[in-house]
Parts: C-alpha cells; structure tokens; sequence
C-alpha cells in the first residue's frame, strides 16, 4: 500500500495541491487576496510547483537529472514563498503596534540568525547517505528549510501568547496550517536524512508529509472560507455611524462594569 | 541517529505547543466571556506612594540600615504586586481593544488600536520594571525606577476610557471628567 507511484500516493500528491490552487482562486473570487496576498502567491504557485514535480516524476521522457533539478527549482520556490508568507504573516499581527513591532522585529533577525546556524550545524552533521550530492543536497536544503520555517513561526506563536495578542481568524488558520506542516515534515525529514531507515520506513514517513499536507490544506479551507459561526454574546458591541442595531444588554453590562472599574481606579 | 532525535523531539515540542494554544483558544479573538470583570482596580495613588524616592530616602534617614533593607523588601514586594495586576489588567485591556478593532467605524476602531499597543507597551515595560524590582529585592540599597509604568498606566486608563466612550456613549462615562 505504501509505495510510490501507487493510487494512494498519487492521490496523496495531487490531491491537495489542486485543493491549494482552486483555493488560491476562491481567495481571489471572493475578494480577499488583498488580505492574504502573500498566502495567494504561496497557494497558486507552490501548488503549480508541485504539480510540474509530480509531472516530472511520472512522465517517462523525463530524465532524473531533469527531475532533481524541477524539484530543487520547486523547493527554492516555495521556501522564498514561505518566508514572504512569515513575513506577511509577522507585519499583519505586529505590525500595527508600535510598542512591540520593533522588539518582534529585532529578536525575529536574532532568532533567524540562530535558526540559519543551527540549520546548517544540522546539515553539516548529517549523514551522506547518498552518492548523488543533488539528491542528498537536496534532502539537506529540505530539513533547513522545515527547521528554519518551524523555529521562526513557533516565536510568532510565543511572541504573541507571551503579549495575549488575538489574531485574525483568517491569519490563524494559515498560520496553524503552516506550522503543523512545517513541524511535522521537520520530524519526518530529519528520520529520512538522518535516521538510517530501511527504505520501506521512509516511504511511510513520505506518506505521513503527503497526508499531513492534504490536512494541512483543509485547515486552510475551512479558516478561510468557511464563515466564523457568530457569537451569543459579544463583548464589546460595535457603536459607531456605521454599525448595526445596538448590541444586547450583556454587552453593555461588560462595558459598563468596565467603565465602573475604570472610575473606581482614578477615585481610588 | 542524534541529530534526527533531536529534531523530531525539537518539533514534536514545536507542535504540541502550537496545537496546544489552538485547542486553548488563545490566540484567536473571541467574543464570548466576560473580560471587564477580569480587571482588577489598582491604587494608583499607593503605587506613586511606594515608587517615590522621596519616601524611600525619607525611611533611609529615619531607620537603621538592617530595619531599612526590611522595609524596603517589603515595599518592593507590594511594588512587584502592583506591577503584576498593572500587566493582567493590560493583557485583559489588549483583548477588548482588538475586540472593538473590527467595528465599522474608523474613529472606535482608532481607539482600540491606541488601547491594544499602549496596553501592549505596558505590559512591555512591566516586564522590565519587575526584573528591576527583583533585581534591587537582592540589593535594596540599588535604584529602581517603576515609575515607566505607572505614567503607562495612566495613558492606558485615558485610552481606554476613550475606547469606552466611543463604543457606548449612551452610558455616561464620569471617568473622563474627573480626569
């Protein structure tokens, strides 16, 4: 059942990056690229990448230097794109406080800093366990690329739990999708290169990334096109020339015990 | 063989984190509870009171230098404990303000953004001043300056009343005229 070229791996392949190109297109339909522009990018042209990848591998007129070498066109495409997308991601949740975006921007550089070394201790310590340098360069470029993406999105996460900053739902979703991929294909990758697995192992773990995608991408989905259920009760209730009617009587409640503690802080 | 253990271990930690603040809720913005109750009130005027150097110069001259360090020890520790409610009530104030962020009208919408970064700037320099505060709980005769946080703490109170009276201005708000 695990083995390459088999219906499940196809599927495993195929399927999701079709899933990311039509939600590339629906992002752009429904009027919310402007939003997620570098999500758009990232959706469209990783899924097209992929796609030719997956050309290459099965189309018998294409040879294995001509193969290896889409794949590391493909995964240099996709790794700019990731990091365009971190740093959309970084500027859309910090970028509009002045009081920690400069701070988030200074230990990012630092953390990136001591990421790209730890990558390449990493890649320096592994295993060459292959006698072609394209593959295993490949595989190494690979494994940095998972550990750079998951180690610099996991200071996002901290950085903003740390502050108790709340994200847009449609950055939430990317961002979960995102880090679960990278962290997963990093665990996988780093078995692969460095485990010193039979290879029907490694198929398996292969078919683990390809899985954890096609999950990955319906988180996708469903944050960015499935509508938030609304709220029973809202907190602070919108009030200005452009809101709807008035807000229930709990809202109020909150704002008013808001205002009372307020009051009761200057009195004191 | 290591160096794979030590990734996968690296991003089985990355991800149970990751998965843990999702199922926690905790980073999405939600409009379900009840966060003005989770404020607590702060004595501002006993803050000022405990940060003055007049006071502590003051105790310096009057006591003995080993009742001195006891004393002030103490202070500090109310001090931390001052600090400490200032940063809960910014992490609260940061959550209303990003709550009110999507509202419609520009000039509300403004306001929380106002609120969440000066309730973010806070909660920043509690962090130092409590680092500060622990620092001179080692050496009490050490200088210490808290005060960033309690000018912060007024600019986040006038923030949030702004935020207050632009989302509800049917409720009077009094704060706004004692100020």
């Amino acid at each position: 059942m695990f083995r390459a070229h088999s219906l499940l791996w196809s599927y495993l392949w195929v399927a999701p990056n079709v899933l990311l190109f039509i939600l590339g297109l629906l992002i752009w339909k429904r009027g919310i690229a402007t939003r997620v522009r570098a999500f758009l990018a990232f959706a469209v042209l990783s899924a097209v990448s992929e796609l030719a990848i997956y050309a290459a591998d099965v189309l018998p007129s294409v040879g294995p230097r001509a193969f290896w070498g889409i794949s590391w066109t493909g995964l240099l495409i996709e790794g700019v794109l990731k990091f365009l997308l971190i740093g959309e991601i970084f500027a859309q949740v910090f970028g509009s406080y002045r009081s920690v975006a400069r701070l988030g921007r200074l230990l990012i550089q630092w953390v990136g800093v001591a990421l790209i070394l730890v990558a390449t201790a990493a890649a320096a310590y592994a295993p060459q366990n292959s006698q072609f340098g394209i593959i295993s360069g490949f595989h190494l470029l690979e494994q940095a690329v998972y550990l750079i993406e998951s180690g610099v999105l996991v200071f996002i996460f901290l950085f903003s739990f740390y502050f108790h900053l709340a994200w847009e739902r449609r950055l939430f979703g990317i961002t979960l999708g995102l880090s679960i991929s990278s962290c997963v294909h990093l665990a996988t990758w780093a078995l692969i290169d460095n485990g010193g697995l039979p290879e029907s192992k490694r198929m398996i773990l292969v078919f683990v990334n390809m899985a954890t995608y096609h999950v990955c991408v319906l988180i996708w989905f469903y944050y960015l096109l499935v509508p938030r259920k609304p709220s029973k009760k809202n907190t602070i209730p919108p009030t200005g020339p452009s809101a709807g009617p008035p807000a229930g009587p709990t809202a109020e409640d909150d704002l008013d015990a808001w205002n009372r503690e307020l009051e009761r802080l200057v009195q004191q | 063989m290591t160096l794979a253990i030590i990734l996968v271990v690296a991003a089985a930690l990355a991800l149970v984190f990751i998965l843990a603040v999702t199922l926690s809720r905790s980073l999405q913005i939600s409009k379900g509870d009840s966060r003005a109750a989770k404020i607590q009130p702060i004595d501002v005027e006993a803050f000022r009171n405990l940060i003055d150097p007049a006071e502590d110069d003051y105790l310096r001259r009057r006591l003995s230098a080993t009742e001195f360090r006891l004393v002030r020890r103490q202070r500090l520790r109310a001090m931390a404990a001052y600090v400490r409610t200032a940063k809960r009530n910014a992490a609260v104030l940061v959550r209303m303000g990003q709550g009110a962020l999507t509202t419609g009208d520009a000039q509300t919408a403004e306001a929380a953004r106002r609120l969440v970064d000066n309730a973010l700037l806070l909660s920043r320099n509690a962090d130092f001043a409590l680092l500060r505060i622990y620092f001179a709980l080692a050496w009490p005769n050490s200088g210490l300056a808290a005060a960033p946080i309690l000018h912060g703490y007024e600019q986040l109170n006038g923030s949030a009343m702004l935020l207050g009276r632009l989302q509800n201005p049917a409720v009077p708000v009094r704060i706004s005229a004692s100020l």
